[in-house]
């Protein structure tokens, strides 16, 4: 093994781990939703995709510093969140599953053409912050960029669960999520729940995409369908319905896409992660911190 | 009075039955319609060649449409149909063409999706056996090298992409005689850029001395460029060659400013040439060179290309030939005597086929395309660089 080897594994790990992060995101993003509804919001990337070009949008018409872009990515895939919620969970039959899920796909992929509409399928520059900054430790380069990513995603996390688990809002989706007809019977109301963990998810949604974007210098609708398969892959990997195991499945999936690229190149590196999710879902089903407890 | 009477109900008669043949040869249209990607990530394409070939047939409506055998006039209608950059959507898409009284389609703009598309058609024309489609097709955009090959009802309009970069590194070799290495990178999962790297920009480096010392490999959707940039770094090339979209061009070339990559020269993929790729990241791609078979460096350029602004779209390489595909087959209508009837629709869109087959050359908006007998073309070219935000001619081989 030489010396190249080591460091390019290294560097790889480190990168990977990163930029995991924004997958982690999603993944809290979906592991919320089912935590709360035990649905599956099939439409959550192309939602934080669209946030994200609410935000570039302000950036190419006034000029707006980074901070503000972030923010209103984040704000708009919140709204559009929100909006994903009235037009594809509150009013589809609970007694028919399917229906939101299927909801959820339609929803997706009128957002993906009316962005791709939009914007024409054109990549359009997104701002960076630390575009090229780089922390030199011996022959490791971390990016600081990514290493900025990952700041932002950690405090998104720090704040998502000071807001679970200090706040009176965060015990009533608790509540929800554990027993929904208790909580109601408790005088909590499940549809503002629900609607507040869809407009949360959305703005850590807007947030994963507008740091993917920054990451990259460049925002396209391609990104979208990454976005949904990568935070997929976190939550099942991680557990659906844990947050821990959203961001450790985000986190491995990162580090382990970069190592598969590394170790078997481009082609073969998504071969790799789809047979770790196969593999999950045959021999752990829960994924590493699923919850077994059922509840009402 | 009554002979008067009767003269003036004659004259009247005659004019009237005059005016209403000329009517007639004004209401006259023949359908030409274009197809290719309009919607999707890469729907650009289609769209700027949807707006090229609108503001074309304008032009020649407005200078007085084409004309047909019998010597009247017909307008052109023209109409886009989306095939989203799929194969199975682009062959449902040419059968429902062919099913129409359309003449003959200009598209697409998918090199993934000509492929299988143009193997429907008949293989051979006047084979019995080949029950393949008898329907012309010419194609503006989809650029992969040797596809008209594929089927004698196909002719293409795409530059050599061959021939440009193979003169591109011979004017490389004699203006940097010092450059010695190239390293590759490629977007592996899109047909064009990489039969354009493997097949076309490699060959060419090799054949005039430059020595390949990696390549890099990343798909269309990638965003993590680091590993691909390292191996780069450490190679030190002299010579980066990018075959790949503008989105993850942008992403390269971001990547290798924040490792301080610093070759001599970028060359990069034909369809980058583009707006896109300036709008994406202008100061990355400073100095990135590409051969290409457009850029306004004549009048006549110059003024297609503000008609396909006025309609909404984008001049490049690609549109350019949706543009001249138009020009050529106004000029095709009119010399293979086309009927332009429903009648004669079968044999009309045969006609189409002849004369494309024989034609030697056709004008182009850069100069004169040479017309090769497998249906491809070699167009006119000129180097262009990346420069304070938008395509600067570097070098005009043809000058």
């Amino acid at each position: 093994m030489d010396y190249f080897f080591i460091i390019d594994f290294v560097q790889s790990l480190v990168d990977g781990l990163l930029f995991g992060t924004t997958y982690a995101l999603i993944g809290i993003g979906f592991t919320l939703i089912f935590g709360v509804m035990r649905k599956l919001n099939l439409a959550y990337g192309a939602a934080a995709l669209a946030g994200t070009y609410i935000g570039v949008a302000a950036f190419l018409a006034f000029d707006a510093p980074p901070p503000v872009v972030f923010l209103l990515s984040a704000l708009g895939s919140g709204i559009i969140g929100i909006v994903v919620y009235y037009c594809c969970f509150r009013f589809t039959p609970t007694q028919v599953p399917m229906a939101s899920l299927l909801a959820s796909v339609g929803m997706l992929l009128f957002i993906d053409e009316a962005v791709v509409h939009a914007s024409h399928g054109m990549p359009v520059p997104y701002p960076s912050v630390f575009r090229n900054a780089i922390i030199e430790i011996g022959d490791i380069w971390v990016r600081g960029d990514l290493l900025f990513v990952f700041g932002i995603c950690v405090v998104a996390m720090g704040v998502l669960f000071w807001l679970l688990y200090r706040t009176p809002l965060g015990l009533a989706t608790r509540a929800v999520s554990q027993q929904p007809r208790a909580a109601a019977l408790c005088g909590i109301d499940p549809t503002r729940v629900n609607l507040l963990t869809f407009g949360i998810s959305g703005v850590l949604g807007g947030i994963a995409g507008a740091m993917t974007a920054a990451a990259v210098g460049v925002l396209s609708p391609i990104i979208a369908l990454g976005l949904t398969v990568k935070g997929l892959i976190a939550v099942v990997i991680g557990g659906l319905g844990s947050i821990p195991g959203a961001i450790i499945g985000g986190l491995l999936v990162g580090a382990s896409e970069n190592i598969f690229l590394l170790l078997r190149g481009v082609t073969e590196r998504d071969i790799y992660v789809m047979l770790m999710l196969f593999l999950f879902l045959t021999l752990r089903p829960g994924g590493l911190f699923g919850s077994t407890a059922g509840r009402d | 009075m009554k002979l008067k009477a009767l003269l003036k109900a004659g004259v009247l008669g005659v004019s009237t039955l005059a005016m209403a043949s000329v009517a007639a040869a004004q209401d006259k249209t023949i359908r030409i319609v274009g197809f290719g990607a309009a919607s999707g990530v890469v729907g650009i394409f289609g769209q700027n060649s949807s707006a090229a070939m609108s503001a074309a047939f304008e032009k020649i409506n407005a200078e007085g449409g084409v004309e047909l055998a019998d010597g009247s006039k017909a307008m052109i209608e023209t109409e886009y149909y989306d095939d989203r950059c799929n194969a199975e959507e682009g062959i449902s898409v040419l059968r429902r063409i062919a099913s129409t009284d359309a003449l003959v389609a200009i598209g697409p703009t998918c090199s993934n999706v000509a492929e299988p598309l143009f193997g429907i058609l008949q293989a051979k024309v006047d084979d019995e056996g080949d029950t393949g489609l008898q329907f012309p097709v010419f194609t503006d955009v989809a650029i992969k090298g040797g596809l008209a090959g594929i089927s004698e009802w196909v002719f293409r309009n795409t530059p050599s992409e061959s021939q440009m970069y193979d003169d591109l590194f011979a004017w490389l070799r004699t203006n940097h005689p010092d450059l010695k290495t190239i390293y590759g990178g490629v977007e592996e999962d899109f047909a064009h850029s990489r039969f354009t790297w493997y097949s076309v920009m490699k060959t060419a480096a090799e054949k005039h001395g430059f020595e390949v010392v990696g390549e890099a490999q990343w798909l269309l959707s990638d965003t993590n460029f680091s590993n691909q940039a390292r191996g780069m770094r450490r190679a030190e090339p002299d010579v980066v060659a990018i075959s790949a979209h503008p989105f993850t061009t942008c992403g390269m070339l971001r990547e290798m400013t924040r490792q301080r990559i610093q070759p001599k020269i970028l060359v990069g993929l034909t369809s980058s040439s583009s707006l896109e790729t300036l709008s994406g990241c202008a100061n990355e791609a400073e100095g990135l060179t590409i051969p290409t078979s457009f850029a306004p460096v004549n009048e006549e350029a110059k003024a297609a290309a503000e008609a396909v602004v006025a309609k909404g779209g984008q001049m490049d390489l690609h549109s350019a030939s949706a543009w001249e595909n138009a020009m050529i087959l106004k000029d095709i209508i009119e010399a293979a005597e086309i009927g332009g009837t429903p009648e004669t629709l079968e044999e009309d869109r045969r006609k189409i086929r002849d004369a494309l087959a024989e034609l030697e050359n056709a004008p182009g908006l850069l100069g004169s395309n040479k017309r090769l007998p497998d249906g491809e073309a070699v167009k006119p070219y000129v180097f262009v660089h990346a420069k304070d935000g938008s395509w600067d001619v570097l070098h005009n081989p043809g000058s």
